[in-house]
């Protein structure tokens, strides 16, 4: 896949969608569909790509240079033949000499007639931009999805703002890197800063570096232990434009720390202001989050603090003996450092606010974040709905109620009456006929049948009333029937993760104490 | 941003008893927190954010006030000493007097494991110290406050009864009410919030951060400085561009939160600074002016502007040359020549990454910002928000005409103008400035284009999205903040899929109806969603216009994390909940639109636009 052009159509779609840019078809609330949008006739439709869903089929040329936001008609699209299509290809491939002509040739004639789709008699979607809530929602999952309640709070509360560098370790998914890289960005660095892409690690080149910025430009460092994952992030990452703001580095943050080297083996530090740990032991990650080498001993309190049982904790004390190389710190030495933890387990929060007591955060605290969304529907109780679909159709109201068994009783009383009246016609005719007399048995039938008709107070029958309802739903307005309530939705996250927050206040000798002191005497 | 206090900024001091103080740092005056004490404001001023100061003042034998940093060790001594040091004194203690019976649970091997509290006696005499002693101590005060406990928990009668969690919580408490200590927080938008919520909640409509959070994501804010701009088929008006527009009832919390996130609340200054503070002064004015600037460099937006308003100067600032080439125009008779030659910068004059204010009074009120160095009133150039954060009022928006602000002020020729007073010509070129904003910023406004609309406001959200709905762009966010449900549940209903659907059906029997065709059309030129006024009742708001209309809400749940204590607060702040209604704006197909899916029953085709996408 060829890398989209800039800029991304998360941070600025443009007016219309554009070719090889992501685009998001909706077709319900929470039913996304991401697809990179292509003017290519290279594919198995006669119409281009093409995008099946459950309302219809969307070809990318009914989707392209179009305003976003706009309602998308399906298309008719032959979904049947594309096989044999294929298959044809593959036979002439397996044919030999002359399958190279023939296999250009069928590709030059498919280019050359992209189908012009024909809209079909039903079935829409929406196009919309892409943005980190959208993407979350459609995103292929890989890993637990952080989502927007959570992510917002976190970068709220981490005071990211645009050009600040975040870490985040434990991509995942990508939910929280396209959220950091909205909120952090303030513009592209020069392209020839990430010359050898994003999936090494690489940092600001020199140049940048030893330029005095003009302005600082605000980069996610994302850090991931999954090579598969990282790589396939990175993909993402590109496909979306915003490699130039992520660097995915596909590494043990338990062991390497985050520092990042560039090409002449200089440790370029990703110069942190936030940080996110989507961790399973963030206290193993700490210990690489200071802003000057941490004594033997506080690493003995943090391993301490959490599990001794948990090998890893101590290997790591055990064999870092301070490492001959310098330190450097990843985080930014001139200002304080925020970061959040996101761990689901109680065990885990409280290692780690141990840990992070022993390493000198401040501040700490730790939260939950319950969000649910609400279903706003109309509530229709009442008689009249009896039969209809979506109501609720006992009575309304005591009068309702009343007025139904009245009905009832009132249909029964007839109904017996007719049944005595009945009853002494039979004895009548009885009699009758053993008096000898010809009563034609027609003729009471006959008599029923006017009866009935001629009832005109008796009460609807079961059957009269929903032919009523089924007439009168016609004319109701039911958009407008009803009480209108609001509950929570059915399906309700009610436990994602806790959250820890903390600061690292910029660290203050004596000599800064000094000079202040001077300055502002 | 938040590296050190820089003079006359405002700062929030959190003291020992959580609550928090607000103010400005003004050099060379004297901060008084009560009865924490009292110290020159020159002591915080250069320091970092977050520490935590010990007031030290003449009752603890200086000559001048000091403040000492406490030790982030030493804020954690008592969760920390409790985990680690704790455990092995207990033990040593049960072994030394072997009485085991003072405690209620016990390991196997005598091991005390918890103490109980079935000894503890409530008698407020078990403190010995009397009240007029405490007061004296106060008096002498010494240690900052350190002392005062130490003599407390000495003088308590039962201290060693006490289980460690109740020690723990009488000590906290007296700390909280003796020790003379506070903590400089940065002003954010976090705590602004958290200042406001304790006394006057109502002001901000309840708002908390996380539902700010929430207001943020939703409505896409982001920094837009370097979005293209882009004009739509019209040629005149603008699509999108990071433009959102805002009504915030809020004081003006809503719109610092969305200027925090689009890189406009700070000052450009401080960032500057923050990069060295030794620099040299000229390569920050450098940078300043390249700051300022960049909303400027926009030249076919300055020509067309131009070509729109005429103006008879180059003093309005957009056009580009006066900007850079000629900043000072010799026959510029504005310029006062005891004013250092800078040039004209209007006010709301950006074309990317800005906010648009409605706002119901003739200014906006937007006092919230004042803690970020902005004064609304009197806007200094070099904050961003000067440029990019521009209001319009109601009337403008609705009926521009009847604003004078919106009409143009009579235009004077040159020689006219040499003649004048140079008090007059000031006046008039005030004047004219200020119609050429308001009619620049009323025009943007109308025109629409924007990214998003971001709604805090105690008017009836419907009318507001009337208006406001038709000027965000196709796939641009809606996001409507209110601290009760039930508006936002009838808004929900107001774009229910049923309510969509008869819309649409009155739409088509409107069309076939000759009569009403000519009315219809002009609608759909209008864009503005002005249908016929008998539908009003039933569709107050065009139904169309919104996709997937969401209503939600979120709250943190905050917990003591402390080693064996770890639990949720026990209290926290109720009041409103605060939910959120979102959606995104689309553009509807014309004619009739079948949905298709969910087929339930026989019937395959029920109406239009009915199934494919929920509410």
């Amino acid at each position: 896949m060829a890398p989209t052009t800039l800029p991304s159509p998360f941070l600025d779609p443009g007016a219309y969608s554009a070719s090889n840019s992501l685009g998001i078809i909706q077709l319900r609330r929470d039913h996304l569909i991401p697809a990179v949008l292509s003017s290519s006739a290279d594919s198995e439709y006669a119409e281009g790509k093409v995008e099946n869903t459950r309302f219809g089929s969307f070809p990318h040329s009914t989707l392209l240079d179009q305003p976003w936001g706009t309602q998308i008609l399906a298309s008719i699209v032959d979904t049947g033949s594309r096989g044999k299509s294929k298959k044809r290809k593959r036979g002439t491939n397996d044919e030999g000499e002359e399958a190279p002509a023939t296999d250009l040739k069928v590709e030059h004639v498919r280019k050359d007639t992209v189908k012009t789709a024909a809209a079909a008699s039903s079935g829409f979607a929406h196009l919309v931009p892409p943005s980190p809530e959208t993407w979350t929602l459609c995103l292929p999952h890989r890993t637990q999805v952080v989502y927007t309640p959570d992510y917002s709070y976190i970068l709220q509360r981490l005071r990211v703002r645009p050009g600040d560098h975040i870490i985040e370790a434990g991509a995942g998914s990508g939910s929280f890197t396209h959220a950091a890289v909205r909120a952090v960005f303030n513009g592209y660095t020069s392209p020839g800063a990430f010359a050898d892409g994003a999936e090494t690690a690489s940092a600001e080149n020199g140049t940048v570096a030893s330029k005095k910025r003009r302005r600082k430009h605000g980069g996610v460092y994302s850090y991931e232990f999954h090579a598969p994952r990282a790589k396939q992030l990175g993909i993402e990452i590109e496909e979306h434009g915003l490699g130039p703001v992520v660097t995915i580095t596909n590494r043990d943050v338990y062991e390497d720390g985050f520092c990042l080297q560039n090409k002449d083996e200089e440790q370029i530090a990703p110069n942190a202001d936030a940080i996110f740990l989507d961790l399973p032991a963030p206290w193993l990650a700490l210990k690489h989050l200071t802003r000057s080498p941490p004594s033997p001993a506080v690493l003995k309190a943090v391993a301490a603090a959490s599990d001794p049982s948990t090998p890893n904790a101590e290997s790591s004390v055990s064999t870092s003996p301070q490492p001959p190389k310098p330190f450097h710190t990843a985080l930014n030495p001139k200002g304080p450092v925020r970061i959040c933890t996101f761990s689901p387990c109680i065990e885990q929060v409280t290692k780690t606010v141990s840990a992070m007591r022993s390493l000198g955060w401040i501040e700490i605290d730790m939260v939950e974040i319950m969000a649910k969304r609400l279903e706003v529907r109309r509530e229709r109780i009442g008689l009249q709905e009896e039969g209809l679909r979506g109501a609720n159709p006992s009575a309304a109201t005591v009068f309702e109620a009343v007025q139904r068994l009245r009905d009832v009783e009132g249909r029964a009383k007839v109904f017996h009456g007719l049944q005595k009246e009945k009853q002494s016609e039979i004895m009548k005719r009885a009699e009758a006929k053993k008096r000898g007399e010809k009563v034609p048995a027609a003729k009471g039938e006959e008599g029923e049948g006017k009866n009935t008709v001629k009832v005109d107070g008796l009460p609807p029958s079961k059957h009269d009333r929903l032919e009523r309802a089924k007439r009168d739903l016609e004319k109701r307005e039911l958009f407008k029937e009803g009480r209108l309530v609001h509950r929570t939705e059915p399906e309700l996250k009610t436990h994602t993760s806790y959250l820890v927050f903390a600061v690292l206040p910029r660290e203050w000798t004596k000599e800064d104490e000094e000079r202040a002191a001077k300055k502002w005497k | 941003m938040h590296s050190f206090i820089r003079p006359n900024t405002h700062v929030a001091l959190r003291l020992p008893s959580g609550v928090l103080k607000v103010l400005e740092i003004i050099p060379n005056t004297t901060i008084n927190i009560g009865k924490f004490g009292t110290f020159p404001a020159n002591l915080l001023l250069g320091r970092p954010y977050y520490l935590t100061y010990e007031v030290y003042d003449k009752d603890d034998g200086k000559s001048e006030p000091e403040l000492r940093v406490v030790s982030a060790a030493e804020l954690h001594a008592e969760a920390l000493g409790s985990d680690h040091v704790a455990p092995a004194e207990t033990k040593a203690e049960s072994a030394e007097s072997g009485a085991v019976a003072e405690f209620d649970i016990v390991g196997e091997n005598g091991e005390i494991i918890m103490r109980s509290n079935r000894m503890t006696v409530d008698d407020p005499s078990r403190q010995t110290l009397s009240m007029d002693e405490i007061e004296e101590l106060k008096k002498a005060g010494t240690g900052s406050g350190k002392e005062i406990i130490a003599r407390l928990m000495a003088s308590h009668l039962a201290i060693d009864e006490k289980t460690s969690f109740s020690l723990a919580k009488y000590t906290l408490r007296k700390s909280r009410k003796y020790l003379k200590r506070f903590t400089a927080l940065p002003m954010d938008i976090g705590i602004l919030t958290a200042h406001i919520t304790e006394k006057e909640a109502y002001k901000i409509m309840e708002l908390r951060e996380e539902t700010i959070g929430l207001i943020c994501s939703w409505a896409n804010i982001h920094c837009a400085d370097v979005s293209r701009i882009m004009m739509a088929e019209d040629g005149i008006s603008q699509i999108g561009g990071g433009r959102w527009l805002v009504v915030d009832d809020t004081g003006g919390l809503v719109t610092a939160a969305l200027a925090e996130k689009m890189g406009l609340l700070y000052d450009s200054e401080e960032e500057e600074e923050d990069e060295n503070e030794e620099e040299d002064e000229d390569e920050v004015q450098e940078e300043k002016d390249e700051v300022t600037l960049e909303g400027e460099s926009l030249p076919q937006f300055a020509a067309l502007e131009e070509a729109e308003r005429k103006p008879s100067q180059p003093t309005n600032g957009i056009s580009k040359t006066a900007v850079t080439s000629k900043p000072i125009d010799p026959s510029n008779p504005v310029l006062r020549p005891r004013k250092p030659p800078r040039p004209h910068i209007a006010q709301m004059s950006a074309h990317t990454n800005t906010l648009t204010v409605l706002h119901t009074n003739n200014q906006p009120n937007l006092s919230s910002l004042k803690y970020f160095s902005f004064d609304p009133g009197a806007p200094s150039p070099t904050h961003p928000l000067y440029t990019h954060l521009k209001s319009v009022s109601w009337l403008q928006l609705i009926y521009p005409t009847e604003d004078p602000s919106y009409i143009e002020p009579e235009s004077l020729s040159e020689e006219t103008l040499a003649a004048m007073k140079s008090s007059k010509r000031g006046n008039y070129y005030k004047k004219r400035r200020r119609w050429e904003r308001t009619a620049r910023v009323v025009d943007e406004t109308r025109r629409g284009g924007y990214d998003g609309l971001v709604v805090a406001s105690v008017m009836d959200p419907k009318t507001i999205m009337k208006e406001l709905v038709p000027l965000v762009r196709g796939g641009g966010r809606i996001v409507v903040y209110h601290p009760n449900a039930e508006p936002l549940v009838e808004l929900c209903d107001l774009y229910s899929k049923e309510r969509r659907t008869a819309f649409t059906e009155r739409q088509l029997e409107l069309a076939q109806n000759q009569s009403s065709k000519v009315k219809l059309e002009a609608e759909e030129e209008d864009g503005n969603g002005l249908w016929d006024e008998y539908d009003d009742e039933d569709f107050p708001v065009n139904p169309t216009l919104l996709l997937a209309p969401t209503l939600q809400t979120s709250r943190a749940r905050h917990w003591q994390v402390l080693p064996g204590r770890t639990h949720p607060m026990m209290t926290s702040h109720g009041g409103a909940e605060g939910y959120l209604f979102t959606a995104t704006r689309v553009l509807p197909a014309e004619g009739r639109v079948e949905a298709r899916g969910r087929f339930r029953g026989k019937k395959r085709k029920i109406g239009t636009g009915s199934a494919a996408v929920s509410t």
